[in-house]
Order: structure tokens, then C-alpha cells, then sequence
């Protein structure tokens, strides 16, 4: 179940990102840690879509911004195209960097308020010396009048125009890789719409590299072309959407799947799926960290941790006793 | 940001300007001088020749006074510039940097924050001399340790917004983020505590001089002019309330100009303002409901209830004419997007709106009874015992600075009147009929100790606590993890069939409608715009809007990079509504009669279904109909 | 924790002790002068330095002046020749109840004045008391001083404008003779607490479990004082704490003013006597009893807001 491994991994020439064993920790007082990415192992290849889900506390956001290194993790490798990026420092750090760039959830706090909408896009092009004429090329691309646009101030906009610039701001240093944070999440479901459309329309225009991370198995399938499930810091189920949700392999993917209501889905009813809380990232479970919720926990998942591995053509799982692909039912250990 | 400053804001400035004026230009002036005695006869009152009198020795208060402001005002910008430039680079570098810089910044200022500052302003100055540059120099050093405070604040609310991180993901190095992100959003708190420290320092710099130490007769200060002025209060008083009334003009007026500038800062970007004046509730735009509801023996009944906010832009009819019966054991849901009206809608239903500037109309009927004329006391019962309310999130629905045990027990004790023991024993069998494990022991806990989904259970257990008929629940799950958020749903749900309760479920997920709901009421601009069994609207839906709201969202069973199909434009303004059906600015369908002729609320073929729409048979033919519609244009309206 | 606390403390002390000796030690002015007189010969002078540790290093003196403190000999003045432990401890109980009573007064006005402003918030009354406040807040001390002794003491003649009578000699006069330094030093704080009371209380006021609160049907009275009071008045307590530094710094003019035998004048007259020792003593007095009262303060603080009790 919920593990590490990097079984999934590609071979590192077919990939534009390559994440492995990524491991992030934050001081809890009193010597405590918490656990937030545990060895969590992905990649990416050009012009795909990654969507990254999990509830909340699982580390998908940590994981997010260690991809930028902000903060830089505690272990693990990160390479861009075949750039080691965990290693570097001050410029080198600073001129690879910006081939990452990143949306995030909060469309008010990820715009400076005192800013204007031109300054706000403009800041890349400013920083790197690179002339601004494709500000208004990129504010028209997001959907906003570069006229009317340009001199106003953040809070002039709504959620989903806040989010467009956002965008805007993200893409007008033409990056390879845009690092989406529930950029969604925080919008009514018309406006969310337009978000996802206009995501999916500038990735075709640009040949943008997307990891688009969510809590919500809808949103994150209906944008991505894999979908990598996270529980408390570990990985537990890498699958393209449709194959993990016509044959979700993990306990906890079936439960995330079960649990959303009315999806059509032939599942067991969620609570009969999972049980409890999530734990402490403070003290995770030993061995597999879903198995305090697992219905189908044996003691060999308290023991060892299981690691990803493949179970379909495009299907990987870190579970001791998976769903298997073809079976209905309830899981055989 | 040309926000309203307040006429306090700019008379205040006026007189700083003034007194400044004055002080600056104080040899130009037709004054005596400041030390030329028996100018007029001492201890005389004030005069058009000596506006403030003179003194024992005959001196023009007037004079002494502005030449006075020279040392108050100049030891005031001064200081405040001196703490300022030692103080903000501290503050920027600690909150910036965090960690150990932090650390050990913060720890010295603490250190400096427990010397008594006036004390040793006084030691310093009467061992050092008393000079001007001396008091200044040891004002603005007492001065830093606040500076450094405010300005860490400042900088570490703004260090780890998400913004800051963009620039940095963009390249820029701290310098730059420092000077473009950080310093414009630190500048308007530190430019407002400027002014407040300008009052600060004048005040200590009087206090100095009033003790006999700050710059030394015969220069005048104004600390110095009230204690001269103490030793002919008798015959003279005007001599020592001249300058006490100037020094007092001067600090408020710092003070009032600081803190106009702060509230700049702290401005709530809510529509809800309660404004100043409560005229009569506007006329709703027509007679909107052709259906008349069933009166009579249902449990609730909301009938025409319309609820406006009086702001400054106007208006707002945030709940425009809603009305919907619920009977007993029934599940409402109430489904529309942000600014639809829905949580205002539950809010107004129960009395909780805030008191001023809202203006409230219609009926609110449980089994008869109008709840909107109750006296309050009689509708506090009501409240307590018959209707329930779970809110959205956990985390602040619960006190946190009572136990748990306290907060589940108090609806008990005042409600039902049960004695301590009762309640506890009571409290601990509802929080374990929620599924809380260990319920003895959570009652002894405060709320911070509970995950989100433990609190939205205890929430729930009180609002079942005086077995109440129906339950409000606002978006009860939207907070939660999706897991968390199905056990939740499922607990609500079993309680309300236990209990025969009826339950109004606000939310703007329709897939939890859909799961959850026996009626569906959606909402738009503040007003129905189709309503009816869960099953005919979502099947059979009628109303253009609705079948945008169910179509924009993703499903699960659709194949990955299924187009959306999007709603363009945006909700309109609710201060500023557009006339017509509200929906048809961004409406595939909408004609011409859209735009001039709001739609009545009209019965469809399945009973209880309704729907405000002309042309209904066109809904689920978009493909058939090619309108263009923007998407969401830029418009200036403030959120 | 307690114990790191204490620790913490004692390091706080340490570093105000030394760095208050050595700044007052290095402010230029000759001791000697002030004994001797101007006219007094350099062997004089120099015999007086050794007899007063003055040609010691400044370490050594200060690590002297520090063993002395630790059994409560904070040396003996050269201008009084009184020792200083005994001056202050003569002259404390004055600036105790001088400061007890003005922050009764302050909090006791503060309350109900904050809570009535809060409860209204936007209508007349708040915006009466938040005005009146705002200028209290902007009444430097000696200015109301001066006004209230004009008011009561020169034109009511009610209430005495100088002097001072022990607890010990009469109860009645004591009070008296404190009602009106009282009142001058604790409007201002009352303000200070008020316009924060009723700041902190409108935003608690617009909390969910407030308006669940309401929703459950409880009184206002009972949402006010059992729900929304508690929160609020954890920022009060602190400003209480960091609000003591000014407070103190005004009980040196209170007392110059009214004429007040308390630690706060001692410290004036001694500063202008020179008299370094007794100087010395007061500043530390003063801020030990700072550090003090806030260590108390984040105690209480943590037994009022659970949230820091068990972070």
C-alpha cells in the first residue's frame, strides 16, 4: 500500500522531469519531525499531463514546492532534463529554476496587492533583462484584455481573472514545466471549468509540461494523462485516469473513488472501504502508512513497507495484497 | 488606493501642517520673540496682541509656544527617522530571513523592550547634556525596538504569501523581492506607525522637558512651557493650558492620521458592510412566483423572503423573493455558486444577520408560526431547541478556549435546564451517537485537539443536542477530505432519519445534492431559478443555468481530456442587476424577451417541479443554437 | 518548560543589569566633582576614586556591584550615604499602590467601556466612547495631570494637588491623596485597553461560533461574557504586560508632579544629584519588576488560552 519504490520510474532519457526518493521534513518542536514526502518517486515526459492527488497532509503541495526548491528537500534527486537540480546554488539554482514555474491555489495571496497586473507579468521578462513584448501576448492568451487589464490592481479582479494572470505570470517566461497547486480548488465550478479548459488549450499552443496536483479525482482525470495517488507522504498507485478508475488497484485509491458521491462507479459503499482518520505525519504507521485504515491491513503491512510495482501495462501500486486488475470484490489476501 | 480617509483623516493633517508651517517659519512670523520679556503686562489674559497671553515675565505664550514646536516637532521627526532607519532594516531581515537571524534579533529585542526607556532617557540625557541632538538621538534609540517589531510583523505576514514564492520561482534574486514584493506592502504600516511614534516621541520628548531635562532654557519647549506654567496655574492658567492644548492637538493628530493610515491596511473586501442608514426595503422587482405555495400544516414554510445589504455601492439584494416549503423528513438542498445568496438565504431564515444596514421582508413559518415577528426571546428558544445548524468549517464553529465538554453540554443546561451531571452524561451519549470515540475523554478536550472531521461531528452533535425538527446544514462538508466528507454526509443523513428530522443542505457540489437530496432548489443572483424532487430537476432540467452548473463539472466516468462545457461571463452584480432574466447575459439560449422580461417561476409537467425560464423546451439543444459568449470579461466591479 | 523559562529569565536580568550599568558608568560626569566639589585637588579626587572602587576596570566593578545584589546590597549612595536597597525599599510601596490603583482603575473602566463599544459597534455609543478614548489615549500624563489638579485642586479644591499620607498613618487620606495621581496615569492606559478590548471583541463577535453560538438560541448576555469575552481577553492581558514599561515611565512624572515620595522621583532627584548608585538601583528595580510581571503574564496567558497551553 501507500510505499516507496521507483519501480514506475522511466528510463531517465525519456523524461523531462525525474523525481526520485524525494524526502521532506519540517521541524514540530520538541525534536519531533514531520514527515511530510517520504520517498515519493515520479517523472514526467515532454508535453505530458501528471496529476498528483491525495486529501489533504498527504504531501502533495510539499512535494510541489520542493520541485522548486522552496524549500530545497532533504533527499532525493530532482533532474530537469537531465539537470540534477537538489545540488545547486545561488545562480545556477536561480537561472534553472525559472524552466519551472508554478500556480498555485489562493488566488489572492499569489498576487501582490500593491501591484499592477502589467508588473505582476512583466516581473520575469524585468528580471531576466528579456523585453516585455510578450506581456500582452500572454495576457491575451489567458483571456484578459491587455488594454484594460494592465493598470489595475489585483483586487479589481475576480477569483478566476486572478487566477488567469496567475497564469499569465507563470507562462511569460516560456518555462517547460508548469507546477499546477489546486489551482482550481478555491473556484465556483463554472469558473473551474474555464481554468481547466484554458490550461488544456495554452498547454497544446505552448508544448507546456504540466503537473497539475488536486484533491479531487474528477478534476485531476479529467486534465491529466497519469495520475499519481499520495497518501501521507508516500505513493501509492500510478495509473493512466481511466485505467485507475475503471481498475483502481490500492485500497485507499478505491476509497478516494468510492467516496466521491454519486460517480457512477461499481464500488462498495467508501465506509466499507476505509475507516478513521488519517495519522499523525509526526508518528506515521510503520511498514505500509495506509494500513492503520486498510480494511484489508494483514500483519506483514505493519512489518514492511511495500514498494511500487507493476501490476498492468500502464498500472504500478505499492500494496501488499492489491486489488487485482481483473478481479471485483473484495481484495484477497 | 485612493480609499476614504475620513474628514478626521485631513483636518488632522491640516493641523500637522500648521503647527509645522508655524515652526518652520516661525522668524517670519509677526510674533515677539520667544525670550523677549514684558512684551505686554505679565500674566495677562489672552488678547488680540498676545492670543495666548504672556507670562510672569511679560513673554508672548503665542511666541514661546511655535518657537516651542521647533524642538517637540523636530526631536519627533527626527526620532521617528533615526528608529526607523536602524529599526525597519532589523525588522526586514528577521522576518525575511526567519530562523536563527530571527532568532537572535527578536531575542535582543526583548532584551531592550524591558530597559524602562523613559528612565534612562532621563540618565542618559541629564548625564549627557541636555541637548537637542542628545534627546533626539536617545528617543529614536529607545524607538528601534518597536520599529524592529512592527516591521518583522509586517514583512513576515507578507514573506511567505504565495506571491514572494512566484517571484523567487521566476528568478528574482531577494534584493529585487525585497524591494518590488515586500517594501510596497510593509510601507503602509510603517508609514502609519510613523506617525503614531511621531506622537510617541513628542509625548517623551514633553516629558523630558516637563522633568527640566530636554534642551535647556532659554529655548522653549513645550514640556517646559506647562511646568513653568504649573507655578502661576492660580492667577494664569491660560499660560500652562495654551501649550497643554497645542501638545494635545498635535499628538491626536498624529495619532489620528496614523491610524486612518493603518485601517487602510486592514479593509474588509466584503460586500456585507453594514452601511450607516436603513431605508425602506426596495419593492421586488415584480410579482415573481405564479405558483402559489401550499399553505397550511408543513413544517417549514419561507414564503417571498427577500434580504438586502445597504452598502456603499448601493443595494445588494442578496435573497430576492425565495420562497420553498419543507416538510418533515424531507432533505432541501439549496444549490448555487458563490454570490448566488444561498448562506444568506439560511442565514436570514434564522435571524443571524448582522444587525445593521440588512433589511429583511417576508415569512418564515414553522408550523404556522411566523418566526420573523417572534420577540427575540421567543425566538431564541426556537432557535435553541427546534432548529439546528451545522456550518461550513470546523475549525471555527467551535470556541476555541472552552472545553469541548463545555461548549456540547451548554445548549443542554440552558435549553433543557438539566443540572451538570445530566448534561455531561447526555453530552458524552450524543458525542458517541456521532461515532466520536472515547466521548468521556473528548469532552475534557479543546476543540484544537480534534482533527476536522472529529469537530465537524462534535458540531453536529450539538446541533442535535435539543433534538431539534429541522436542521440547516451550510456547506458541512467542504472543508473536509473527501473520505472524511462521506463519513460525515452519511453520519447527517442516518441522524436526520433517526430523528425524523427535515434538513436544508446548502452546497455547491451537485454531486452531493444529487446523492443526498429529496428537493433541489437552485439559486442565481439571489433568487430560485428552478426548484423541484432531486430527480426531475437533474433528469429533466428546465432551466438553462442549472444545466450549465451540471455540465461544468468533470465526471469520473468521462473519458480523461473530455471538453467542458463552459459558462462564460460571470454572476451579475448583485447592487446592479440586469434587467430581465439575471441569467440571460450569459445564457446560450437567451432572445430578446430574455433581456427585458424577468421569467416567473412557471410549474413544468412533474409536480413541485418549477423553473423561471421562457424558452425551457431549448435547454439540453445547445448544440443546435450558436452563440458566442465571452468569457469572463474584466470588469472594475470590487469583490 | 517552567524551568527553560526561568533560565531564559535569569539571562534577560543578567543582560540588563550589565548592559544598564555599563551604560550609565560610561555617560561622561565625574562623581568626584559632585562630592568634592569643582575646586577639589587631583590627589583628592584620586583618593576618593580608590576608596570608591573608581580606578577599578569597569568588569570588576560591575561583577562586585552584582555579588552585592545577589544578598540585596545594591551598594551605598555618595551623595545621600544612604544604602539604595533601603532608599528604594522605603520609596516602593508608594509606586505599588500608585501603579495597582491606576491599573484598577484603567481595567476596571476598560471592560465595560470596551465591551459597550463592541456591542454597538458603528452606533452613537461606540462611536462616543471610541473618540473619548482616542483622545484620552492622545493626553500626554503631565497634560491631564496638570488639568485634573487646575480642575480639582485649584478651582474645586476637593482633592489635594501635592503630598503624600501613608496607609499606615490613614486609610482615608491615603486614598485621597492616591485617588488623583490614580485617576491621571490610569486614563490613559483605560484608553489604550479599551480601544484594544473593543477591536479584539468585534472581531470575535464576527467568529462562526459565534454566530453559532446565537444560532443555538443563548442570550447576547451569555454569547458577550461566556463566549466572546474569553478570547479577548487573552490580548488584553499582554498588553497589560508590555503596557507596564510606559506605565512605569509615568509614575516618574506622577510622582514629580503630585509630590510623591516614590521610586520614580528618587530616580529624578538622584539623576540630578548624580547620585549613580542609587540611579543604578532604580533601573534595575524597574526592570527586574518588568521582566517579572511579563513572565507572570505569559504564565497567565498560557492558563487562559489553552491553544498555547498545549503548543
Amino acid at each position: 500500500m501507500a510505499g516507496s519504490g521507483s519501480a514506475h520510474l522511466r528510463a531517465p532519457e525519456e523524461v523531462l522531469l525525474r523525481v526520485e526518493d524525494l524526502v521532506v521534513e519540517f521541524p514540530a518542536g520538541r525534536g519531533r519531525r514531520v514527515h511530510a514526502v517520504s520517498g515519493v518517486s515520479f517523472d514526467v515526459a515532454r508535453g505530458e499531463t501528471l496529476g498528483i492527488v491525495g486529501e489533504s497532509g498527504c504531501g502533495k503541495s510539499t512535494a510541489a514546492r520542493a520541485l522548486m526548491q522552496l524549500p530545497a528537500p532533504l533527499g532525493g534527486s530532482i533532474r530537469l532534463d537531465g539537470v540534477e537540480l537538489t545540488g545547486l546554488r545561488g545562480e545556477t539554482l536561480r537561472r534553472t529554476r525559472r524552466r519551472l514555474q508554478m500556480i498555485f491555489q489562493d488566488p489572492i495571496s499569489s498576487l501582490n496587492p500593491r501591484r499592477r497586473v502589467r508588473d505582476i507579468v512583466a516581473e520575469g521578462p524585468r528580471v531576466w533583462g528579456t523585453g516585455e513584448d510578450r506581456v500582452d501576448e500572454m495576457l491575451e492568451a489567458v483571456g484578459l484584455d491587455p488594454a484594460t487589464a494592465s493598470d489595475r490592481r489585483p483586487h479589481e479582479f475576480s477569483g478566476g481573472q486572478c487566477q488567469r494572470i496567475s497564469i499569465a505570470r507563470a507562462l511569460v517566461l516560456d518555462p517547460e514545466v508548469v507546477i499546477c497547486d489546486e489551482p482550481v480548488s478555491a473556484l465556483d465550478v463554472s469558473v473551474q471549468a474555464q481554468i481547466l479548459s484554458l490550461l488544456e488549450e495554452l498547454k497544446k499552443r505552448y508544448g507546456l509540461t504540466l503537473v497539475f496536483i488536486a484533491h479531487d479525482l474528477a478534476v485531476v482525470k479529467n486534465i491529466s494523462d497519469r495520475v499519481l495517488v499520495m497518501y501521507l507522504g508516500k505513493t501509492c498507485e500510478l495509473a493512466s485516469g481511466d485505467t485507475l478508475v475503471r481498475r483502481p488497484a490500492h485500497p485507499y485509491t478505491r476509497a478516494l473513488l468510492a467516496s466521491v458521491p454519486r460517480s457512477g462507479l461499481d464500488l462498495p459503499p467508501a465506509d466499507r472501504l476505509i475507516s478513521g482518520e488519517p495519522p499523525s505525519p509526526v508518528t506515521p504507521p510503520s511498514g505500509c502508512r495506509f494500513r492503520t485504515r486498510c480494511p484489508a491491513a494483514a500483519p506483514r503491512c505493519a512489518a514492511e513497507e511495500p514498494l511500487m510495482r507493476r501490476i498492468g501495462p500502464d498500472q504500478w501500486v505499492a500494496c501488499h495484497h492489491p486489488q487485482a486488475p481483473t478481479q471485483q470484490g473484495p481484495p484477497v489476501s | 488606493m485612493p480609499r476614504r480617509l475620513g474628514w478626521g483623516f485631513w483636518i488632522s493633517a491640516a493641523w500637522i501642517a500648521l503647527v509645522l508651517g508655524a515652526a518652520l517659519a516661525a522668524d517670519l512670523l509677526p510674533l515677539p520673540r520667544y525670550d523677549e520679556t514684558l512684551v505686554g503686562p505679565p500674566q495677562a489674559g489672552p488678547s488680540l496682541a498676545h492670543p495666548f497671553g504672556t507670562d510672569g515675565l511679560g513673554r508672548d505664550v503665542l511666541s514661546r509656544v511655535v518657537y516651542g514646536a521647533r524642538v517637540s516637532l523636530g526631536v519627533g521627526v527626527g526620532a521617528v527617522l533615526l528608529g526607523l532607519l536602524v529599526g525597519a532594516p532589523l525588522g526586514v531581515l528577521a522576518g525575511y530571513r526567519g530562523r536563527a537571524t530571527d532568532s537572535v534579533i527578536m531575542a535582543f529585542n526583548d532584551i531592550a523592550l524591558a530597559f524602562p526607556s523613559l528612565v534612562f532617557a532621563l540618565a542618559v540625557v541629564a548625564f549627557a547634556g541636555a541637548s537637542l541632538t542628545n534627546v533626539l538621538i536617545v528617543l529614536g534609540v529607545l524607538g528601534v525596538p518597536a520599529w524592529t517589531r512592527l516591521i518583522r510583523g509586517a514583512t513576515l505576514s507578507f514573506a511567505g504569501r504565495e506571491f514572494v514564492i512566484a517571484a523567487r520561482a521566476l528568478g528574482a534574486r531577494d534584493r529585487r523581492i525585497l524591494l518590488r514584493e515586500i517594501t510596497p506592502n510593509v510601507a503602509v504600516p510603517a508609514a502609519s506607525y510613523a506617525f503614531i511614534g511621531m506622537a510617541i516621541a513628542v509625548v517623551a520628548e514633553g516629558s523630558l522637558a516637563f522633568l527640566g531635562l530636554s534642551v535647556q532654557a532659554p529655548t522653549p519647549t513645550w514640556g517646559g512651557l506647562i511646568n513653568e506654567g504649573r507655578a502661576v496655574m492660580d492667577n494664569a492658567p491660560f499660560v500652562v493650558l495654551a501649550p497643554s492644548l497645542v501638545m494635545f492637538l498635535t499628538v491626536l493628530s498624529f495619532n489620528v492620521v496614523g491610524d486612518r493610515l493603518r485601517a487602510l491596511t486592514d479593509v474588509r473586501q466584503s460586500g456585507l458592510e453594514p452601511g450607516r442608514r436603513a431605508p425602506a426595503l426596495a419593492p421586488a422587482a415584480g410579482s415573481r412566483t405564479t405558483v402559489v405555495e401550499r399553505a397550511g400544516d408543513a413544517l417549514l414554510q419561507v414564503r417571498d423572503l427577500r434580504t438586502h445589504f445597504v452598502t456603499g455601492r448601493g443595494v445588494v439584494r442578496a435573497v430576492d423573493g425565495v420562497s420553498f416549503t419543507l416538510e418533515r423528513g424531507r432533505t432541501l438542498a439549496v444549490v448555487g455558486e458563490s454570490g448566488s445568496g444561498k448562506t444568506v438565504l439560511i442565514r436570514s431564515v434564522l435571524g443571524l444577520l448582522p444587525g445593521a444596514g440588512v433589511l429583511r421582508d417576508g415569512e418564515v413559518l414553522l408550523e404556522g408560526r411566523d418566526l420573523t415577528t417572534l420577540p427575540p426571546k421567543e425566538l431564541r428558544g426556537v432557535l435553541g431547541t427546534r432548529l439546528a445548524t451545522v456550518f461550513q468549517d470546523p475549525m471555527t464553529a467551535l470556541n476555541p478556549v472552552r472545553t469541548v465538554g463545555t461548549q456540547v453540554m451548554e445548549p443542554l443546561r440552558v435549553h433543557l435546564g438539566m443540572k451538570r451531571r445530566q448534561a455531561r452524561a447526555a453530552a458524552a451519549e450524543l458525542l458517541s451517537s456521532v461515532g466520536i470515540p472515547e466521548p468521556a475523554r473528548v469532552l475534557r478536550r479543546y476543540p484544537h485537539q480534534l482533527s476536522g472531521g472529529m469537530r465537524q461531528r462534535v458540531t453536529i452533535a450539538m446541533a442535535l443536542s435539543c433534538g431539534p425538527d429541522v436542521l440547516f446544514a451550510d456547506e458541512p462538508t467542504t472543508a473536509l477530505d473527501v473520505t472524511i466528507q462521506d463519513q460525515v454526509l452519511r453520519l447527517i443523513h442516518r441522524q436526520r432519519q433517526e430523528h425524523d428530522m427535515a434538513m436544508v443542505l446548502v452546497s455547491h457540489d451537485l454531486a452531493v445534492v444529487a446523492q443526498w437530496a429529496d428537493e433541489v432548489l437552485v439559486m442565481y443572483a439571489g433568487r430560485v431559478v428552478e426548484r423541484g424532487p432531486a430527480e426531475a430537476l437533474f433528469e429533466r432540467t428546465r432551466m438553462p443555468y442549472t444545466e450549465a452548473l451540471l455540465r461544468a463539472v468533470p465526471r469520473l466516468a468521462d473519458p480523461a481530456h473530455q471538453p467542458l462545457r463552459l459558462l462564460g461571463g460571470r454572476p451579475p452584480d448583485l447592487a446592479n442587476p440586469p434587467s430581465g432574466c439575471a441569467f440571460s447575459p450569459r445564457c446560450p439560449y437567451a432572445r430578446e424577451r430574455c433581456g427585458t422580461e424577468a421569467p416567473p417561476l412557471a410549474e413544468a409537467e412533474t409536480p413541485g417541479h418549477l423553473y423561471a425560464c421562457w424558452y425551457p423546451e431549448l435547454v439540453g439543444r445547445e448544440r443546435e443554437i450558436d452563440r458566442e459568449i465571452d468569457t469572463e470579461g474584466v470588469d472594475t466591479r470590487g469583490r | 518548560m517552567i524551568l527553560l523559562r526561568l533560565v531564559r529569565l535569569l539571562v534577560v536580568l543578567l543582560v540588563v543589569t550589565f548592559l544598564s550599568y555599563v551604560l550609565l558608568n560610561l555617560l561622561p560626569g565625574d562623581p568626584t566633582t559632585q562630592i568634592l566639589g569643582l575646586s577639589a585637588s587631583e590627589e583628592a579626587r584620586a583618593q576618593l576614586r580608590a576608596e570608591l572602587s573608581l580606578d577599578q576596570p569597569l568588569t570588576v566593578r560591575y561583577l562586585g556591584w552584582l555579588g552585592g545584589l545577589v544578598t540585596g546590597d545594591l551598594g551605598t549612595s555618595y551623595i545621600t550615604s544612604v544604602p539604595v536597597a533601603e532608599a528604594l525599599a522605603e520609596r516602593l510601596p508608594v509606586t505599588l499602590e500608585l501603579l495597582v490603583a491606576a491599573q484598577l482603575i484603567a481595567l476596571g473602566l476598560a471592560v465595560p467601556v470596551g465591551v459597550a463599544a463592541a456591542r454597538r459597534a458603528g452606533r452613537t455609543l461606540d462611536q462616543v466612547l471610541t473618540t473619548l478614548s482616542f483622545g484620552l489615549l492622545s493626553t500626554p500624563v503631565f497634560v491631564l495631570g496638570v488639568v485634573l489638579i487646575l480642575i480639582f485642586a485649584v478651582k474645586l479644591q476637593v482633592l489635594p494637588a501635592t503630598g503624600w499620607t501613608p496607609i499606615s498613618l490613614d486609610l482615608g487620606w491615603n486614598l485621597t491623596s492616591v485617588l488623583l495621581p490614580a485617576v491621571t496615569l490610569g486614563c490613559g492606559q483605560m484608553a489604550v485597553y479599551a480601544r484594544l478590548l473593543r477591536t479584539d471583541l468585534i472581531a470575535t463577535l464576527q467568529e462562526d461560533y459565534i454566530t453559532l453560538a446565537r444560532a443555538r438560541g443563548l442570550s447576547p448576555r451569555r454569547i458577550l461574557w461566556r463566549h466572546a469575552l474569553r478570547p479577548s481577553a487573552i490580548s488584553l492581558v499582554t498588553a497589560v504586560g508590555l503596557n507596564l514599561g510606559a506605565l512605569i515611565g509615568g509614575t516618574v512624572i506622577i510622582e514629580t508632579l503630585f509630590g510623591l515620595p516614590g521610586v520614580g522621583r528618587l530616580i529624578v532627584d538622584s539623576i540630578f544629584s548624580r547620585d549613580y548608585l542609587t540611579v543604578q538601583g532604580g533601573v534595575v528595580l524597574i526592570s527586574v519588576g518588568y521582566v517579572l510581571v511579563n513572565f507572570a503574564v505569559d504564565l497567565v496567558y498560557a492558563a487562559v488560552d489553552p491553544r498555547i497551553r498545549h503548543a
